[in-house]
């Protein structure tokens, strides 16, 4: 039925070693740049590396499609059928990032107890029991809702005044 | 329009019809399509993660929740150290399976028994490790509702933090867990001779094309989590 | 050549998987679990049906409510019990009624009604296959279209009602169990029927793109398709891949509801209870993930009527369709810019008005391959040399309405105008034309088409004549007034609007609505009677190509069995729109091309 073996390039074994090599690699830069990451507190030092774990993440996503499913080995018909319609996903991410990203401007300038809640510092909680974890949890929740509470009606009617 | 059709290229009599402009079987292009839009959802699932990630004001810092390992003590601070041995884990199974589906375009069945047999038990082990992951996470009062993790800049953390996790990885695991059900069924059937009977493996390589697609995922999974 | 034989040669044909057909049919295994694509496109049709009959009523129930907000019914009683106290229907019921019409009609009838009757039913046919590259994979695909009815119906009778929070289900209406009462059981039967439908339409979709890619016959090469299966092609990976991001996005709902989680819940105070403990979610994005599916769903709807129009205006204006790589360029710009504009459906929602801005331009984008689609059809028409069929008249119907609806969708693409007409029903008025109604006069016309080849018989012209003029005047006499009322800024969605003065002067014109709308409801009536008498006791057909049409379906017998050509199939050897072509009235796709023959 399908005859893809006959136009196979070179040794498929040494392929796969050659491939599982790179991916191996890749993935060891990633966590090598991750643990430098902890150290890295500048804004635009976490930026860059996170951009280039994407680019790495893109890379390996690459090897894992192109030889692992043997895509590149397959007929252009095929390859252009899956890749073009995954461009979709470009405006997809685009879209949306930017939308959250601008509603979190909305809510900081015009919602006083998100933007507050971003500066109140809390203590960390070391609970290592599950019951002790769920209570930590429900005691957290629970401040925050009266708080809600309070501002809530401040907001109502900040909204009729307009 | 007539020349279009009767141009006598190499190119355009793929697509004349009688045959398929892939040169594969329907099952594979089902499979291919499968997968794509497989990855829509999945690429959903991290693109909502992703804006609300970017709708929020802080946000926890993955080196202070994923800091631990199985065995280990309850104060260890190993980041990054029992993920990249489940990514290794993947890996490795994916390899193994791109060996069955070789063993199989070459008609041994020995190979790819071999072959299926070590990627199943590579799924396992990497269900083995979620479960202990997130049976850790859930002793430190994590679950989808609850967070008891703050935020890196010290600020109270919603609870999407956890339920994205767990809702996303527990979505990976679910598809790691049906390639598991898949393996092993395929690998009853080569067991049972089913393959050689119809005289070629090509279910083996439809299995194997579902299993590095869960790989694939989890590179994805892996950093937007861990990483990033 | 032998039955036998034929299937072996089926076989052979590119299936490794599936060795069974059995030929001792059944009634189970003719008519209940059939593997025959014509069989499967016949129960998505019937099932279709009935959905669009039930959804028709309910929407002349609403309508009897806003046409006669003070009137009561005893009758309504009767049927509706607590949901029409005292003959009138409740708010609550009212929301139910709109609500159900909506996901009813959009997914159960527009889409699995539309696209799975006629792309199960053509695409075999007209490319010249056996039957769908999986069958199996093809009945699974009703089966789990008939689950998801099951379960929508079900919801109709749980103790709190149907969900009620409109078809879009946002939330928290979707996501907080005790917003309404439809948002307890009703709304978790809804999600169930809706995730068994998308996993339907997945498995159909597939089949249909696997098919039409690997399986046409010798000498089909792309350009020589039908427009009908482009059309079927481009509708399948539409849903292939926007349906699964509806999905993700129940799934979180489901979350949202049942464990606790804020995907999509923020800051709500609730009066009585307080403010909710849910924080940092975002309502936008459920708009996001559900539009991202809705908006390529307008198109799943669209498509398939935009082909079998094409289609059929060809045949019966006895011209070759006017511009065919044209047509096939603005189906596949339609199918692309249907991914990139779904955030149009939410100028009002707090959208980033950046963002908006860019998906003004690119909805307004649309406009252009649809203009070229409808000078191309009126092209065709011109000159031609029609004949008015039942099925042909819905065909120009279609594009009749298709004009006047995509008009005002310029408008409401424009965000500075959108502002104003939001959710008001200029809205209403725009997509039941352009994407409703239009739709269903795609499927009228299909059915009116291909029922010789259906059931090899003819459903009866006259009932089809009185069904299109009544249902082409009353669509316009529903659907127009509304724009009016809309952009007066009557908001849609609304129970009563007898309570404000400023909507009062729009009491009768209400009343005139809704009796039209009786009406034309009562006329479909006439077409599902024409359907059923004509199976059995409609003119028989004794001409296999009863159109004079090219494609290959006129091909088979007039009765085919499983498996379509009782011989060998056929052989392409030229497009499907060689009409009048050197004089000669029709020439078939499997006539070889003669020596002297001009191209076209």
């Amino acid at each position: 039925m399908s005859n893809h073996d006959t136009h196979e390039h070179g040794d498929p074994i040494a392929e796969i070693k050659k491939v599982t090599i790179i991916l191996s690699v890749l993935t060891i830069i990633e966590l090598i740049l991750g643990f430098w990451m902890i150290g890295v507190t500048s804004e635009g030092g976490r930026l860059a590396i996170k951009g280039t774990i994407v680019i790495l993440m893109l890379a390996k996503a690459f090897y894992i499609v192109a030889y692992f499913m043997h895509l590149k080995h397959e007929l252009k018909n095929l390859i252009m059928t899956i890749v073009v319609p995954l461009a979709l996903f470009i405006w997809f991410i685009t879209a949306f990032l930017s939308d959250g990203n601008s509603f979190r401007n909305l809510r900081n300038t015009y919602d006083p107890h998100f933007k507050e809640q971003a500066t109140i510092k809390v203590e960390a909680k070391e609970g290592h029991h599950g019951e002790e974890g769920a209570h930590a949890t429900e005691a957290k929740e629970a401040a925050p809702a009266t708080e809600a509470k309070e501002a809530a009606p401040a907001k109502a009617a900040e909204t009729e005044k307009k | 329009m007539s020349n279009v059709t009767t141009a006598s290229t190499k190119e355009a009599k793929w697509w004349n019809g009688g045959k398929s402009p892939f040169d594969v079987e329907y099952g594979k292009v089902m499979m291919w399509y499968f997968l794509m839009s497989d990855a829509f959802t999945f690429g959903a699932f991290l693109i909502a993660y992703g804006t609300v990630r970017f709708s929020t004001n802080g946000w926890p810092n993955p080196n202070e929740v994923f800091k631990s390992y199985p065995f280990a003590g309850e104060g260890t601070n190993a980041p990054l150290v029992f993920v990249s041995i489940m990514t290794f884990i993947l890996i490795v199974s994916s390899v193994t399976m791109v060996l069955a589906v070789h063993a199989g375009k070459m008609m041994d069945k020995k190979g790819v028994v071999r072959n299926m047999i070590l990627t199943i038990i590579g799924g396992i082990a990497f269900l083995s490790c979620q479960a202990w992951e997130w049976n850790h996470l859930h002793h430190e009062g994590a679950w989808w509702g609850m967070n008891p993790f703050i935020n890196a800049d010290g600020t109270a953390s919603s609870t999407n933090f956890t339920n994205f996790f767990f809702t996303i990885t527990g979505f990976h695991g679910f598809h790691v867990f049906s390639g598991v059900v898949i393996n092993i069924i395929m690998l009853i059937m080569t067991l049972t001779n089913q393959f050689e009977k119809r005289g070629h493996y090509l279910m083996i390589e439809k299995a194997g094309l579902y299993w590095h697609f869960v790989d694939l995922v989890w590179v994805f999974v892996f950093t937007c989590f861990y990483l990033l | 050549m032998s039955h036998e034989a034929v299937l072996h040669a089926h076989e052979s044909h590119g299936h490794d998987d599936h060795g069974h057909h059995e030929h001792h049919d059944t009634f189970l295994t003719k008519y209940v679990f059939s593997q025959d694509h014509k069989m499967i496109a016949k129960q998505f049709l019937i099932t279709g049906m009935v959905w669009a009959v039930l959804g028709g009523l309910m929407s002349v129930l609403f309508r009897l409510q806003l046409g006669y907000p003070d009137a009561s019914f005893p009758w309504l009683e009767s049927i509706l019990g607590k949901w029409a106290k005292g003959g009138q229907i409740t708010p609550e019921a009212y929301y139910a009624l709109v609500t159900t019409h909506g996901t009813v009609l959009v997914f159960f009838v527009l889409t699995a009604g539309l696209s799975g009757t006629f792309a199960n039913f053509l695409i075999p046919l007209q490319i010249g296959a056996r039957d769908m590259a999986s069958p199996f994979m093809n009945m699974l695909s009703y089966w789990f279209f008939l689950a998801a009815s099951i379960v929508m119906m079900s919801s109709l009778f749980v103790e709190t009602g149907p969900f009620s929070g409109g078809w879009v289900a946002y939330p928290p209406l979707s996501a907080l169990r005790d917003a309404s009462p439809g948002s307890k059981s009703g709304m978790d039967l809804w999600i169930i029927s809706m995730a068994l439908f998308v996993v339907s339409s997945l498995l159909g979709g597939l089949n249909y793109i696997a098919t039409i890619l690997n399986m046409r016959t010798k000498g089909m090469s792309m350009t020589r398709l039908p427009l009908t299966i482009w059309a079927l092609f481009f509708t399948a990976v539409l849903g292939v891949l926007s349906f699964p991001v509806l999905l993700s996005g129940f799934i979180l709902l489901i979350f949202d509801r049942n464990f606790g989680t804020s995907f999509y819940l923020s800051d709500i105070f609730v009066n009585g209870v307080g403010a909710l403990s849910n924080e940092g979610g975002s309502a936008i994005l459920y708009q996001h993930l559900f539009w991202f599916l809705g908006h390529p769903e307008v198109y799943i709807i669209l498509l398939p009527a935009m082909g079998m129009v094409s289609e059929i205006m060809s045949v019966n204006s006895r011209k070759p369709i006017f511009g065919y790589m044209a047509m096939l360029g603005s189906l596949f710009a339609i199918a692309v810019l249907a991914f990139l504009v779904w955030a149009h459906h939410m100028f009002v929602t707090g959208l980033n008005p950046f963002l908006g801005s860019v998906f003004v331009l690119l909805t307004l984008l649309i406009a252009v391959p649809s203009a070229i689609k409808v000078f191309n059809w009126l092209t065709t028409l011109w000159r031609g040399n029609i004949r008015f069929t039942p099925g042909m008249l819905f065909a120009i119907g279609f594009v009749s309405l298709f004009i006047s609806g995509g008009l005002t969708g310029i408008w409401l693409g424009n965000a500075a105008l959108d502002i104003h007409l939001h959710d008001t029903y200029f809205v209403i008025a725009h997509f039941h034309i352009v994407m409703g109604v239009a739709s269903m006069f795609g499927m009228f016309a299909g059915v009116y088409h291909w029922f010789p080849k259906m059931y090899g018989r003819y459903l009866n012209n006259s009932l089809g004549y009185m069904h299109f003029w009544v249902t082409l005047a009353g669509a316009y006499m529903i659907f127009w007034p509304m724009h009016y009322e809309g952009l007066a800024g009557m908001p849609r969605r609304y129970f009563d609007f007898s309570i404000w003065e400023s909507f009062k002067q729009f009491a009768e014109l209400n009343r005139f609505i809704s009796t039209v709308a009786m009406i034309v409801f009562a006329a479909q009536l006439l077409f599902i009677i024409n359907f059923f008498y004509s199976i059995f006791k409609g003119r028989k057909v004794t001409d296999p190509n009863p159109w004079k049409s090219n494609t290959l379906e006129w091909t088979t017998p007039i009765n085919p069995g499983h498996g379509n050509w009782p011989g060998e199939i056929p052989e392409v050897h030229r497009w499907p729109y060689d009409y009048g072509k050197d004089g000669v009235d029709f020439i078939p796709q499997d006539v070889p091309v003669g020596d002297h023959e001009s191209s076209h």
